[in-house]
């Protein structure tokens, strides 16, 4: 195949990439493989405005259930517990369920369910005051 | 976000970085939804209709402007500006957001 060839052009890119400067080869490789998914490194592309880690409302919230969540409402009230099941309302059912008022543990629920209007957000719980 | 200026004695001109229309054009192309998707992968401070405000690096949104956020810090303006940070994602309901600021710090607390 004369080097020249499209296929063989991708394909010295591709070993370029294995070998050499591994941040910007994965970028030049993505460039000719658009197809190709690149690892989700988080530290190497969070600068660059690649969408690698493009995530819509829909795929979080899938992704989320069976998690510790921290859920805020409207009012300001808090509920920690573990997603059980949730809707595109924003509809959602926590297990062992606790309710923080002004910071303070209040109530603590087996189940809750908690309807989405009220919802203000919902965050995965790895939390440092 | 920053703007260019060319200081001229009569007229300050200042281009829009993220939708590139001038002072002078006064119409920008672009749609709301392509205004936020530049801001995807960057910090965003988001302005609630109540006294909160939500910085955070912007993962993606849908149609009705809900927003996954990333390092998160949770602002309470007025009483002393309490501040709550949660780290991993968060899915912020569109309902109460009143303002987008990309590139924003949040308040000075």
């Amino acid at each position: 195949m004369p080097s020249t060839h499209p296929q063989w052009r991708r394909r010295r890119l591709v070993t370029v990439a294995i070998s050499e400067k591994p941040k910007l080869a994965l970028l030049a490789v993505h460039r000719l493989h658009p197809s190709l998914s690149l690892p989700s490194n988080e530290g190497a592309f969070r600068s660059s405005k690649m969408s690698l880690r493009k995530q819509t409302p829909s795929d979080f919230l899938k992704q989320i259930i069976g998690r510790p969540v921290v859920v805020k409402l409207n009012s300001g009230v808090d509920y920690r517990g573990v997603l059980a099941c949730l809707d595109g309302y924003m509809n959602i059912a926590i297990e062992q369920t606790e309710e923080y008022v002004n910071g303070q543990l209040k109530n603590k629920y087996g189940d809750a369910f908690l309807r989405g209007n009220n919802v203000l957000y919902i965050s995965t719980q790895k939390r440092k005051v | 976000m920053h703007f260019s200026k060319v200081r001229n004695p009569i007229a300050v001109n200042v281009v829009c970085r993220l939708c590139m229309c001038g002072t002078e054009s006064n119409n920008c192309l672009l749609l709301f939804s392509e205004l936020v998707d530049k801001c995807i992968g960057s910090r965003i401070h988001i302005v609630m209709k109540t006294d909160k405000e939500i910085v955070g690096t912007l993962l993606g949104f849908d149609d009705f402007v809900n927003m996954v956020l990333e390092d998160v810090t949770e602002f309470e303006i007025t009483p002393e500006g309490r501040r709550i940070t949660k780290l991993d994602q968060i899915l912020l309901n569109g309902n109460n957001i009143t303002m987008l600021i990309p590139g924003g710090e949040g308040p000075d607390v």
